[in-house]
């Protein structure tokens, strides 16, 4: 921490966050615009710009109108929908991680932790073997199957750990665990059974944003936002919980109803995250960790600069995954695995603890 | 300020296992109360009822005459704080991070943090005597330093009655009386009624001034120390024999539980051994041969005397001489007739002075009965000799008659030996 910062913002607090998030924000765009530009075709920046600028209503470039139409079709129906979806699935991700981390106290938890990925990939592979041909707004069946499979299944634990009218986090995480694996060996029978569509089966299930359309940011946005909202709003709550539940509840927590409307919301995120991209692993682990490192636990800044970091890490590792055997496109949970857990390793050596869970000293 | 709470009939349970079975009782506008009791007694329970954790299923709990469980939990957290046993600190908010969230009741969604409420949290941590922490992370902090913090906290929540879980459990002594002095602070200062759970019955006394002892998931006994620390309520409530005195310093009621004797070793069963005098010089010879398990007898004492109130509270045979007065004829031949009865006799290194010399003449005639007589410490007995040097003299008269000087009582031979030349003879 004391590194990454210099001494003259640590010393005025106040403006450490800002600050730190004006960068995150600097990166973003940064690493968007790179995303746009490097592909198996690469546009020059002044040509990503001008065509940026020239699909804004009202103004019209004139560089713009000297570039072959190619170009434009590939940035503004290709790489623009995708980087958008990179960022809006990044951003769910992170954001889930670091409210199930802070709900469960344990920073072992990510996304996936209370079995939602399990729900929505047995909803997928059920999807793909069964060959439905279901077309529902826009979306075909595997990410139909996908979303409610991941609903159902949080629906499914939440009932499960309910002890009258309390859900107790352990319980919940227990129940997550159980019900994770049941439907994890389900998947796998599925799998085994696949046949021809085993490829398609095991694509889907690394995780993967080929194929991103306009469609998909569409709808996949007010699913992001209306999480983020929820949960955003309730970081205050989510700082008191960190204290444990019976603290909270004396701060004047709600505590239960705090725990419901969290975990609603980070469902949300991760079933519409799940069901676009498949199963992306460590974005909402590592991210929320590194946050956590630089700017302490405080989920009000926490929530919003694991959003922004979030999507800036998986339009990054997606553009890796587009352009390093390009054509080919490798799933993009093979690079978030590959970068994230060195990074993870790398955090916990380096601070020998993570500074969410102390541990003593 | 100064919240009024009201008990009535409360009753909760475990796996129908009753914890509170119909437990009242009334706490006042500023009060400053301990709750007693023993483990499972329901001190805890009680608490987590009032703090809104646990839902009691029968009876009510009102807050200035307000049903507790009509309120929200905001409500409820700007008129009460808690302050828990222990609390969690794996994570890495800091001192002022975690005070501040004491502001939290008073924060609407939409109302951050104001200079007012900075303000506050900096009087609680100066209050608390954790300013200079404030930048620390709390993961780093001693227990000590963590329940100060705890405490920041639940003064900036700015309550009307303050609710502490056994909150120096953890804690060293000079903490635990800190955390205390703060509670009382608290309640001097700005009338908030404190209600603590606490074991140390002793470190209650010192900073509360009523007291609700707990048996059963009922109320024993509740008012001023002296009506509810009693020998009998402790052996009810805690299931132990204890005693009670004043503290001999500040004169407060202070409970001492008493290890049981124990079951007689084989080799001591049996033997009496009379031990002379009392005060607090004779006592760790006394309570020695106690745990050894010898049957004693005590005397002469004077009717306040520790060794007195020793005697009596193990059932012992004691003569007993009424404060400021001498020995008389029937003291004498008692006196006499106990050393008569016992196998041994042991002078504890007490003081020697013109008042109990006397009483070695009967000691000196046992003496050359044949009794054992074992003097302990004798070779300093010049520094407690306020008889001008005639203790001395007639002790070592006694040596010379048989009597045996020890170091130390643990340096007692046993005395089976001699029990068994007695039976040989």
């Amino acid at each position: 921490m004391s590194k990454l910062i210099p001494p003259i913002i640590k010393k005025n607090s106040n403006l450490k966050r800002p600050l730190l998030m004006f960068g995150l924000i600097i990166l973003l765009v940064f690493t968007a615009l790179t995303a746009m530009i490097w592909g198996a075709v690469t546009i020059g920046w002044k040509n990503v710009m001008a065509i940026l600028f020239d699909a804004l209503p009202y103004y019209r470039s004139e560089t713009a109108a000297g570039i072959a139409s190619v170009y434009k079709d590939i940035l503004l129906q290709i790489r623009v929908p995708r980087v958008l979806l990179a960022a809006a699935v990044g951003s769910s991700l992170a954001v889930s991680g670091s409210v199930f981390q802070g709900l469960f106290r344990n920073p072992m938890a990510d996304p996936y932790v209370i079995g939602i990925s399990s729900g929505a990939a047995l909803g997928a592979v059920f999807a793909m073997l069964g060959g439905f041909n279901l077309v529902f707004g826009g979306f075909g069946a595997v990410p139909l199957f996908a979303f409610f499979g991941g609903i159902v299944t949080i629906l499914l634990v939440y009932s499960m750990a309910r002890v009258g009218r309390a859900v107790p986090v352990m319980t919940l995480l227990l129940a997550g665990i159980a019900v994770s694996a049941f439907l994890s060996a389900l998947v796998s029978l599925l799998t085994y059974f696949a046949g021809e569509k085993l490829h398609q089966v095991i694509f889907w299930l690394m995780g993967g944003l080929g194929g991103a359309t306009w469609q998909q940011v569409k709808v996949m946005l007010p699913y992001a936002f209306v999480g983020y909202l929820a949960v955003s709003i309730f970081s205050r709550e989510l700082n008191a919980m960190l204290l444990g539940e019976e603290t909270a509840s004396h701060l004047g927590v709600d505590t239960e109803k705090v725990k419901k409307i969290l975990l609603i919301g980070a469902s949300l995120l991760v079933a519409a995250a799940v069901s676009t991209s498949g199963i992306i692993g460590f974005v909402g682990l590592v991210v929320p960790h590194f946050v956590r490192l630089v700017a302490g636990p405080d989920h009000r800044f926490l929530i919003p600069a694991s959003a922004v970091l979030g999507g800036t890490l998986l339009i990054a590792t997606d553009m890796l995954a587009r352009v390093i055997i390009a054509p080919t496109e490798l799933p993009v949970g093979i690079i978030t695995a590959l970068i994230g857990a060195p990074m993870f390793v790398y955090l916990l050596k380096k601070r020998k603890k993570l500074r969410y869970f102390g541990g003593g000293g | 300020m100064g919240l009024k709470i009201d008990i009535h009939d409360l009753t909760v349970a475990y796996d129908s296992i009753p914890v509170l079975d119909g437990t009242s009782f009334q706490v006042n506008r500023g009060d400053l109360v301990a709750l007693l009791g023993a483990n499972g007694a329901g001190k805890s329970t009680l608490l987590r009822c009032i703090s809104r954790i646990l839902k009691p299923a029968n009876g009510h709990i009102l807050l200035d005459d307000r049903e507790l469980k009509l309120l929200n939990n905001r409500e409820a957290a700007r008129l009460m704080a808690v302050v828990p046993q222990e609390t969690a600190a794996d994570f890495d908010f800091t001192v002022e991070d975690i005070v501040m969230m004491g502001r939290f009741p008073y924060l609407t969604r939409f109302r951050k943090e104001e200079q007012k409420d900075r303000e506050i949290v900096l009087r609680a941590m100066e209050m608390t005597g954790v300013t200079h922490l404030a930048e620390r992370s709390i993961a780093q902090l001693s227990g000590g330093e963590k329940q100060r913090v705890v405490m920041a906290r639940a003064v900036a929540q700015q309550p009307e009655a303050l609710l502490l879980d056994e909150p120096t459990a953890n804690l060293d002594i000079g903490y635990q009386s800190m955390l205390l002095e703060l509670a009382s602070r608290l309640n001097s200062e700005q009338g908030v009624t404190v209600i603590a759970a606490i074991h140390d019955i002793n470190l209650a006394v010192h900073h509360f001034n009523r007291f609700i002892l707990l048996a059963g998931g009922r109320v024993l006994a509740a008012g001023r120390a002296d009506e509810v620390i009693t020998a009998e309520n402790i052996q009810k409530s805690y299931g132990v024999p204890a005693s009670t005195f004043r503290h001999p310093l500040h004169g407060v009621l202070q409970v001492s539980v008493a290890r049981g004797k124990p079951q007689a070793e084989l080799k001591t069963k049996g033997l009496r051994v009379h031990v002379i005098g009392g005060g607090e010089e004779a006592m760790p010879t006394l309570e020695f041969l106690n745990q050894a398990g010898y049957d004693l007898s005590v005397g002469p004492v004077s009717a306040q005397d520790s060794g007195c109130r020793f005697a009596h509270f193990n059932g012992l045979p004691v003569v007993i001489v009424p404060p400021f007065t001498n020995m008389n004829q029937e003291h004498r031949g008692k006196h006499l007739q106990l050393m008569r009865d016992a196998e041994a006799i042991v002078v504890p290194p007490i003081p020697f002075g013109e008042g109990n010399l006397p009483l070695f003449k009967e000691v000196e005639q046992v003496l050359e009965e044949g009794k054992s007589l074992y003097l302990i410490d004798f070779a300093e007995v010049s520094k407690r000799d306020y008889s001008g040097g005639k203790a001395l003299e007639l002790l070592s008269g006694m040596i010379e008659k048989g009597a045996i000087p020890l170091k130390r009582i643990e340096d007692l031979p046993d005395l089976i030996g001699k029990k068994e030349e007695i039976v040989d003879d």
